[in-house]
């Protein structure tokens, strides 16, 4: 089984590895122009030409890493902040009813509106404005993930005597609920892992976040957009990435946690 | 005693949209820059740039601002833009095209959704499941534009299919219902692959509930357990996250309206903000969360009333 | 895309050029555009029809008010259409008549007497008098800003002289004046309150049929005093993205996507159903070297720049060979440009002995201030930044918002990126970015042999003589600005195959529709 679970996580091990050795394989610099703009794939540029007639494949290969860096960096804070908070909820009801308050408040106000007021807001943000407001309004949702999934365990005998043995608050959290969440957490991490992908290149496309000249897959898809005709690989290519890079890393957190949900036979 | 159990939502609803409001007016006004120089022409001086913020009321306090605003919305008046005009006739047209639009792929994202989540849950951790679960990350993990590119190419540039952009009437409304079909599908598809992980989740969790497990053993057949015994107990969960997703679809309307030149509130937002437009973005903000209000309310009750049809 | 058209309109109001005085009280040449390249010429105009025309425009920021700030290249366009404003960029001239007939100047080119062209009226059937005009150029005169759309004209001098004629009295000698009534002079029937403007009568080739969040049906104005209509009617619709505007066209649901792009051109290059219109001289993107203080105030490091830019290579790269290569002086399309300066071409020796001559500090690298508000621009930047790193210069681009560009940077920053969206004239540049007094001196260049020479053209009425000290101006421009100009984008517009008479000027001259006809 453990064979089984570790061939789940080689694509996401491969692409990742790939992403961060990609500078050192690209063939040509990612800011030199070698071609024409939009230029179809031909000897010199295997993938064709950007929109500056910049080589396709060299920043395909060192598009990776920046991207995938900005997703990992909101899923793990994301996921870390949730836990804390969601454990903390399931322990402390009063507090538990406030966070469900502010998701209740942060579900009103849709993702994209807050990442445009928080970059406007931090013009020379660029990506770190993004990471930052995607993070905060991630939070409320996966808190309340992770407060319902810890509510059950909080209740448990063997944490309510912990509890009543006066154990201090942050040792029931990690040592006593912690450890039976961490199938949930592992899928809130993948799951945000995505959405951070997601975001990154929605903001991307609203101009917000990274910079040209910097190659990044979510940025070279909004940029080479008005090409797509002359050279279809300039958006195809980063596009596949991502889609890509989301599927193999829900493959293998799915693969690491095995799920035990289904182990009723409906 | 059932009024009241629909007046206190309904009021937590409203108060939570409120203080919603408020940040965002306070977040935009915080913005550098203002309405008055995001709408000036080069060649403005100082003494012009302090008319132009004068006869807009940029000058007076921002509590007093979102005060008048708030006081004008139960009559519908949303203040005016920083372009002159009145917010409730900017968004008079493009906001019911976006619900049309918004709507429509709401709906069909949950009929896709539970569909394939039901055929998903009747065989757990089998070929299916792991297809649909693999694909429906797929799905959500492609940004709407990704998907607006592919389709517009494939159905209409190439093949000249369906119209590549919305055009509109003197009615303010899409000239034809086939410029719908692409936008509809680009934000469809993403959403799709978002409530799908929802409905899987919900059905999920509840088959491994006693009663389900009871059913399993009685040997009754698995479409069977699935539309009697699991589909009914999930429904809530799925009502509350899917109409959590609205908000997203909201985030995806921007791009794909930008796109297909679909007239709708999410173009309007795009242009408010970069134009630090408060009172528009306010008036979008109100008019959006106001919808999805609606929908979680409506989840509430749905909840409300699955819990109280079993207490 | 949400790419912001803010500020290409202002540039509009100017100061003249040399070669708008031959057009004076002529009354002829008229802005007659070229036929579209496909169109052969042997075919005879024809009436009837409807244009769908496509224009960039943002849902929030429609506007209807003529005189108000438009930032909708499509508000503009349909405003355009509808009322006439007292002349009109032209072919052959920078100025020809619209609403004005023809134009006189005093001898001490202060006071200008406009002519209203004969028979000119209103939608409503009644004659458009010099009254009207007046009250519609103070209602532009009070703008917010007004001052910088008619520089130099007081409110108090803009008066009616009878029925007919419209003096503007200019606090300085002014022999450009006329260029200053072009693009934004629209006239409006006197007294028409703000609340009622959007529905307005003009006096234009158009009349409204409906208007719809930016939206418009216009139809044929049968009486028009500047001659036949040709089109039954034009429909404008609104783009938020040049990326749709150009779909639509592929699409075949518009018959015009104007001002939509080089990558849309060549898209649309394989169709043989599709018009590419090139119109030159469109748009200017210089690079702005602050000569006012900082790392670029020795003149020998801004000459080091230019030499270090390959110019060619921006066309190709940034503009996909969709535009010209220019020679760092402002105002390309001016019949006054002067051609004859040696073209300045890449020469990183002598960049690098004047980078040694001047001290320049090689270990720290420099900010490029840039913004995205229209498609090229950042690309220029990026691309200037690696081909000056073969001099030894590091620079590093920063790509800013919009509203934090116009805002921090522009006017200010050391090194940035700007751009015109106009085919204004030399004077036009000279008068606004590079005079000592400019309100917009954009590299905060002072100098004094430009200043004498600027003011000497103004006040010089022999054509000849002042296109002399024209040229004078062009060469210290040449030698010592802070600009770099290392091209010009084409203005780009797509069109279905049966279209012809689209205009071919560039900048804002794109709008007169009143000779385009459909061969269909």
């Amino acid at each position: 089984m453990t064979v089984r679970k570790l061939v789940r996580t080689v694509p996401a091990l491969l692409l990742v590895l790939l992403a961060l050795a990609g500078p050192l394989l690209a063939p040509h610099a990612v800011d030199q122009p070698v071609t024409a703009p939009y230029a179809t794939p031909d000897a010199v540029a295997t993938l064709g030409g950007d929109q500056l007639g910049r080589d396709l494949l060299s920043r395909l290969l060192s598009g990776g890493a920046p991207l995938i860096a900005t997703a990992l960096g909101i899923a793990l804070l994301v996921t870390t902040a949730a836990a804390a908070l969601g454990i903390l909820a399931a322990l402390r009801p009063r507090l538990g009813r406030w966070l469900e308050r502010a998701a209740d408040l942060a579900i009103l106000l849709p993702a994209v509106l807050g990442i445009m007021l928080v970059a406007l807001a931090w013009p020379g943000g660029g990506r770190l404005a993004v990471a930052a407001a995607a993070t905060v309004l991630g939070i409320p949702y996966a808190v309340r993930i992770v407060a319902a999934a810890a509510a059950p365990v909080a209740a448990t005998g063997y944490v309510e005597t912990a509890a009543a043995g006066g154990e201090r608050l942050w040792y029931l959290m990690v040592r006593e609920v912690l450890p039976n969440l961490r199938a949930t957490l592992l899928a809130l991490f993948g799951l945000r892992f995505v959405e951070g992908v997601y975001i990154v290149s929605i903001a991307a496309f609203l101009q917000l976040g990274p910079q040209p000249p910097a190659a990044d897959w979510a940025l070279m898809i909004r940029e080479n957009a008005p090409g797509i005709l002359l050279n279809p690989w300039a958006v195809a290519a980063p596009s596949l990435a991502i889609g890509l890079l989301a599927i193999s890393v829900n493959l293998a957190v799915e693969g690491i946690a095995a799920r035990p949900t289904p182990e009723s036979a409906l | 005693m059932s009024l009241v159990r629909f007046v206190w939502p309904a009021v937590r609803r409203l108060a939570l949209l409120t203080v919603l409001l408020a940040t965002v007016f306070a977040a935009v006004s915080l913005l550098p820059g203002d309405a008055a120089t995001a709408t000036s022409e080069r060649g403005e001086s100082a003494t012009d740039l302090a008319a132009r913020r004068a006869a807009l009321g940029l000058d007076r306090p921002l509590a007093e601002r979102f005060w008048d605003w708030l006081a004008g919305l139960p009559t519908g008046d949303l203040g005016t833009s920083a372009h002159g005009r009145p917010v409730t006739a900017l968004l008079a047209a493009p906001f019911p095209n976006t619900l049309l639009l918004g709507g429509l792929a709401l709906l069909l994202s949950v009929t896709g959704a539970l569909a394939l989540g039901s055929w998903a849950a009747l065989r757990p951790g089998g070929r299916v499941d792991r297809a649909v679960a693999t694909a429906a990350t797929a799905a959500f993990a492609l940004p709407e534009f990704v998907v607006s590119v592919a389709l517009l190419l494939v159905l209409s540039l190439w093949t000249g299919w369906l119209p590549a952009v919305t055009l509109t009437g003197p009615d303010g409304a899409p000239a034809s219902w086939r410029m719908l079909v692409l936008p509809l599908l680009a934000l469809t598809i993403p959403q799709i692959g978002w409530n799908t992980r929802i409905v899987r989740g919900a059905l999920a969790d509840q088959a491994s509930l006693p009663h389900v497990q009871a059913a399993i053993l009685d040997g009754l057949p698995r479409h069977r357990v699935l539309t009697h015994h699991v589909l009914p107990g999930a429904l809530p969960a799925i009502a509350v996250g899917t109409a959590t997703s609205a908000g997203m679809l909201l985030g995806g309307a921007v791009v794909v309206e930008t796109l297909f030149n679909y007239p709708g509130i999410g173009a309007v937002l795009a242009g408010a903000v970069a134009d630090r437009d408060t009172p528009l973005v306010a008036g979008v903000v109100a008019a959006t969360g106001a919808a999805i209000s609606t929908l979680l309310l409506a989840a509430d009750l749905i909840r409300d009333r699955t819990l109280g049809v079993r207490a | 895309m949400s790419v912001t058209r803010r500020q290409l309109l202002w540039a509009t109001a100017g100061i003249g050029t040399a070669g708008a005085l031959a057009a004076c009280g002529s009354g002829s040449g008229r802005s007659d555009s070229e036929p579209a390249p496909a169109g052969s010429t042997s075919e005879q105009p024809r009436s009837g029809g409807t244009l769908k025309i496509g224009a960039l425009g943002r849902a929030s920021a429609v506007t209807r008010d003529p005189h108000g700030s438009q930032a909708n290249e499509s508000d503009y366009l349909i405003i355009s259409l509808l009322y006439d404003t007292l002349a009109v960029p032209g072919d052959t001239a920078n100025t020809v008549p619209r609403l004005a007939a023809s134009w006189q100047p005093s001898p001490d080119l202060k006071t200008w007497r406009f002519t209203i062209a004969d028979g000119a009226k209103f939608h409503d059937g009644t004659p458009v008098t010099a009254a009207d005009v007046v009250w519609s150029l103070k209602r532009l005169r009070a703008t917010p800003a007004g001052a910088s759309r008619l520089p130099g004209i007081q409110p108090s001098g803009i008066s009616a002289e009878g029925a007919r004629t419209v003096v503007l009295v200019s606090d300085y000698a002014n022999a450009d004046l006329p260029l200053l009534t072009r693009l934004t002079t629209f006239v409006l029937k006197k007294d028409t309150k703000d609340d009622a403007v959007a529905t307005a009568s003009g006096s234009g080739p158009f009349k409204l049929d409906w208007f719809r969040d930016g939206n418009a049906r216009l139809v044929r104005n049968d009486d028009w005093y500047g001659g036949k209509v040709l089109l039954d009617a034009v429909e404008v619709r609104i783009f938020e993205s040049p990326q749709a505007l150009a779909n639509a066209l592929l699409a075949g649901q518009i018959d015009v996507a104007s001002n939509v792009g080089a990558t849309a051109a060549r898209t649309a290059g394989a169709r043989k159903d599709v018009q590419v219109v090139r119109r030159p001289n469109d748009l200017a993107m210089p690079i702005v070297m602050r000569a006012a203080g900082g790392p670029f105030a020795d003149p020998r490091v801004r000459q080091a720049l230019r030499l270090a830019v390959d110019r060619e290579a921006m066309v190709k790269q940034v503009l996909s060979g969709y535009g010209t290569v220019a020679n760092d002086v402002l105002g390309t399309g001016d019949p006054a440009y002067a051609r004859d300066l040696p073209q300045r071409t890449r020469d990183l020796v002598r960049a690098r002995q004047l980078l040694g001559a001047a001290g320049f500090d090689l270990a720290r690298s420099y900010d490029l201030v840039t913004t995205e508000d229209i498609p090229g621009l950042a690309e220029s930047a990026t691309l200037f930044a690696t081909q000056v790193r073969e001099t030894g210069v590091r620079i590093n681009v920063v790509k800013q918002d919009s509203k934090l560009f116009w805002d921090a940077s522009w006017l200010k920053a050391p090194l940035y990126a700007s751009y015109w969206g106009t085919n204004d004239s030399v004077v036009f540049f000279a008068s606004k970015t590079m005079v000592s007094e400019a309100g917009q001196n954009e590299a905060g260049w002072r100098d004094p042999a430009f200043d004498a020479a600027y003011r000497k053209a103004l006040a010089t009425a022999d054509a000849a003589e002042r296109a002399k000290v024209l040229h004078q101006l062009q060469e210290i421009e040449y030698d010592r600005s802070g600009y770099l100009l290392w091209g010009m984008a084409d203005g780009i517009d797509l069109a279905a195959a049966p279209v012809r008479g689209l205009p071919r000027l560039p900048g804002y001259g794109r709008v007169q529709l009143e000779k385009t006809w459909l061969a269909r």
